[in-house]
């Protein structure tokens, strides 16, 4: 078998002890790696129901097969829990050294099971393995944690770590790499910290299987120069993500003040060209020749990493239009292992709540240093407010009542990323059926309902187009496990990474093969959701209420006196689910399942609820 | 008495604005000036695809635009 080691290590934390398990070619074939991997394992080895921060649940570190190898930005790693904030299935990518480390170590997946009864780290090279005191680094944010661990093992070393978000299991609380943010959204680092896990070291020395190591070799260095070349002549990194900013103030998708505003006067004190004028570094993920990681000064004077989603959230959401504070709150976010977007969200809920005279509380929108502060208390749950600061949106919501659940911007629980979807009903849905909450990983169609077809329209092209998107952004990119941007932003053909996967796997797949299997962990992941929540019904799919409520609609710009119709947003869901093979409840039909392979799964979810 | 003119606010977006050099101007176009003539004014590779809206709605190429119009005109994102 090439293109994948073969092996899972697997890490028992309660008593210290691991072993290595062999998958075979049908396995890998069928969940390919990454999300795969992960959602397959968690699947088959997680009891439903159990405390997604007890020593039941499981961590999973999963890269793929074109993971490491050189080619266009295949640095990524896929880690994955079932979710404390959101109950259901959890997953992130990010950039890590982690990657090639640990296919060089010779395993494609790491389970991490049991906990340990006080704060270790892992070290891991090629088959040992060492469960070391992290007492040292207990208690510190993840730059110290970081650089602590590179000066004992050197900078070549792959690191994922917590910061005081995940040891005092904030329910948004993510994983850490120094070379690409972090991932992980929905609270994968608070499991990290229920295991007393504050950081896994690997380093390996084995070579990558790969099929045709020449080949690949020259053709994906070729790549990665054709895609710098290609970066350099459209400009894109100039600006990175963050040149979207000025365009969704624009088109009146921007978050403001809690999602409750789409544009603002100020938006631009804020936007990617200010941010690149303030640039003082650029850092990118390994293997990549259009590196994202704008690098500013932050109020206090740190370097401080921004992409559009941290500034949406932090910034403008929040009414904070100083793009230096933005990025201290986006460098305390990094530094405490907090997710931005959730941060973000969970805080502008906050204030709003407090606007609307649903709790009491000091905090106002636009007000940068408070939200420092309540940053600090979320990521240590100190006090009242940290802890409740700490389990998201959707949570606090449900605690203080007065129907505050309706502007809680969030969807099962994970909170929206910067997409104002007030009056986007193809984003909405993309948001809605986003198989970990609203993440816009999954699916991104804003420019295509605003292009290629009609803003209002709720019609069955853009569910097509949602799927179409899934299957590339949720399904592809998260098994073969590599960034999606030189597909999206530089328009690098798909076609590559079906070469990149040959050569790298001796097989002959075509972009179909591919979408069989994103269409399968799709339908899994469903499956899983269900299984935890067994009265699944499609409100679940649903975004928050106040998009569909009329008196929330703006009142000038763009799309005054516009929001969202439910009967509408119902229809296009049907569409959605029609096309997916799903019910009307939004659960995959056994004829469905069956169709891709699923027919154990379909039994066991079966022994939940019944599959039509 | 020179023939009438429109204003138009041109608000560039990302790698736009270094390659032609600002981020937003108002500019002087004959009365009957579409989105194409405003394209063409600047030294945009046309080839490249772009969304361009006009007062925050996705706009076609031979529009006619009115004084007072704000044009911006984006790459094509495709989502972070
Ligand atoms: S484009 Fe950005 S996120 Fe993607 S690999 Fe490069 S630096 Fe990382």
């Amino acid at each position: 078998m090439y293109g994948w080691t073969g092996n899972i290590l697997r890490i028992n934390l309660t008593n210290r002890t691991h072993k290595v398990e062999h998958f075979d070619e049908e396995f890998a074939r069928k969940w390919v790696g990454g999300r795969g991997f992960a959602l397959k394992i968690l699947w088959d080895e997680l009891k439903p129901g159990i405390d997604p921060l007890g020593p039941e649940n499981k961590l999973i570190v999963a890269v793929g097969p074109i993971a490491g190898v050189p080619a266009p930005n295949t640095g990524k790693t896929v880690v994955a829990a079932k979710s404390p904030l959101t109950g259901g299935y959890g997953d992130g990518n990010l950039g890590t050294r982690v990657t090639e480390q640990m296919r060089k170590a010779g395993y494609d997946a790491i389970i991490i099971e049991g906990k340990s009864d006080s704060p270790i780290y892992l070290y891991i090279e090629d088959d040992k393995v060492e469960y070391l005191p992290a007492d040292e680094i207990w208690g510190r944010g993840t730059y110290d944690t970081h650089n602590w661990l590179y000066k004992k093992y050197g900078k070549g070393a792959g690191v994922l770590s917590i910061g005081q978000g995940g040891e005092n299991m904030n329910l948004y609380a993510m994983v850490r790499s120094l070379e690409g943010r972090a991932g992980g959204r929905p609270g994968i680092g608070a499991v990290m910290g229920s295991k007393k896990l504050k950081a896994i070291v690997i380093k390996g020395s084995k070579p990558i299987p790969v099929a045709d190591p020449e080949g690949m070799r020259k053709l994906g260095l070729e790549d990665l120069r054709k895609v710098g070349e290609i970066d350099k002549k459209t400009g894109w990194s100039i600006q990175g993500t963050t040149g979207v900013l000025a365009w969704c103030n624009e088109v009146a998708a921007l978050p403001v003040h809690n999602m409750r505003k789409t544009h603002h006067p100020e938006a631009w004190r804020i936007d990617g060209e200010r941010l690149n004028n303030a640039r003082v570094a650029t850092y990118g993920c390994p293997n990549c020749t259009m590196r994202c990681g704008i690098t500013i000064l932050d109020r206090e004077g740190r370097e401080s990493e921004l992409d559009y989603e941290n500034i949406g959230m932090l910034g403008s959401n929040l009414d904070i239009f100083e793009l230096d504070q933005v990025a201290s709150l986006n460098y305390l976010c990094d530094d405490y292992g907090l997710d931005t977007i959730s941060a973000g969200g969970t805080l502008a809920f906050y204030a709003d709540a407090i606007e609307q005279g649903a709790i009491k509380g000091d905090f106002r929108f636009g007000d940068a240093e408070m939200a420092k502060k309540l940053l600090g208390m979320a990521a240590r749950r100190e006090g009242e407010v940290g802890n409740l600061l700490a389990d998201g949106s959707l949570r606090m919501a449900r605690q203080i009542g007065h129907n505050s659940e309706a502007y809680a911007m969030q969807v099962k629980g994970l909170e929206i990323s910067a997409y104002n979807c007030k009056f986007i009903p193809g984003m909405a849905l993309a948001f809605g059926t986003s198989p970990i909450g609203a993440h816009h990983k999954e699916s991104w169609v804003i420019t295509y309902e605003l292009k290629q077809s009609q803003r209002d329209s709720y019609g069955p092209e853009k569910a097509a187009k949602v799927i179409e998107l899934q299957r590339i952004r949720g399904g592809l990119f998260e098994f073969i496990v590599a960034c999606r941007f030189p597909w999206i932003e530089l328009g690098w053909e798909l076609e590559h990474y079906a070469e990149y996967f040959n050569k790298t796997t001796g097989l002959n797949w075509t972009l179909d093969d591919f979408w069989k299997v994103a269409d399968r962990i799709y339908a899994l992941m469903k499956f899983f959701w269900v299984r935890e929540f067994p009265f699944w019904d499609r409100t679940r799919d649903y975004p928050p209420m106040i998009w569909f409520d009329p008196k929330n609609a703006d009142t000038e710009g763009p799309i005054a006196g516009k929001y969202l119709e439910l009967d509408k947003y119902n229809q296009l869901l049907d569409y959605y689910y029609e096309q997916r093979g799903w019910d009307k409840r939004g659960i995959p039909t056994r004829k469905t399942a069956e169709a891709l392979g699923l027919k154990q799964e379909a039994d066991e979810v079966e022994k939940f609820t019944r599959l039509e | 008495m020179g023939s009438p003119e429109i204003k138009i606010t041109v608000k560039l977006i990302g790698p736009f604005v270094n390659q032609i050099g600002f981020s937003e101007k108002v500019l002087s176009f004959p009365d009957g000036a579409t989105v194409e003539t405003v394209l063409s004014s600047l030294p945009l590779d046309p080839k490249r695809p772009k969304i361009v809206t006009r007062n925050g709605q996705a706009v076609a190429s031979g529009e006619k635009l009115k004084d007072g119009d704000r044009l911006a005109i984006s790459p094509i994102y495709s989502g972070g």
